[in-house]
């Protein structure tokens, strides 16, 4: 590739864009991987009971809340 | 027009075309994504479905298998939904 390209400001733009867009995929999916092993023990139904669903939305906000906790913690460390 | 957003007129080996590059890359990065998406599905459905693996996959097997890729697909939206529909709590 032409290197004098990554000077082109929207080619940058762009590869931010997709960047940032594969971060929250990524986030999403490693998320629901985790989740669902801790809140679907049973084997699948046709629908998520309520429980279930509260339990994945709520798994997905406490991992972002503990990732919190850590960031600070660790900070505190250095 | 600057040479890059010119499309490839004639010397397409060297010139550099960025819409081009942007839908290859958008390509591949959507292949990537599927890849490992399935992946994760076999996996966790593997788990679900098929506890004891017998000389063939069951009726039951095959519709655990259906039910297990529904219910991880809708589990993606949740998850999504949770961490950026703002509503705390």
């Amino acid at each position: 590739m032409d290197p004098s390209s990554m000077n082109n400001p929207e080619l940058l733009q762009f590869i931010n864009q997709e960047k940032e867009r594969a971060m929250v995929n990524e986030m999403v999916g490693k998320l629901t991987n985790v989740c669902w092993d801790k809140c679907i023990t049973g084997t699948p139904g046709s629908k998520f009971s309520s429980s279930e669903s509260a339990c994945l939305a709520n798994c997905a906000r406490r991992y972002l809340d503990m990732s919190m906790i850590i960031m600070k913690r660790f900070q505190n460390m250095q | 027009m600057d040479s890059f957003s010119s499309p490839s007129s004639g010397s397409s080996a060297t010139q550099f075309n960025p819409d081009a590059f942007k839908d290859q890359l958008k390509n591949q990065l959507a292949q990537a994504y599927a890849e490992e998406f399935l992946e994760t599905l076999r996996s966790k459905c593997f788990d679900k479905c098929i506890t004891k693996p017998g000389s063939s996959l069951g009726g039951s097997e095959s519709s655990c298998i259906s039910r297990c890729m529904d219910r991880y697909i809708e589990a993606t939206g949740i998850i999504s939904k949770a961490l950026f529909s703002a509503s705390p709590q």
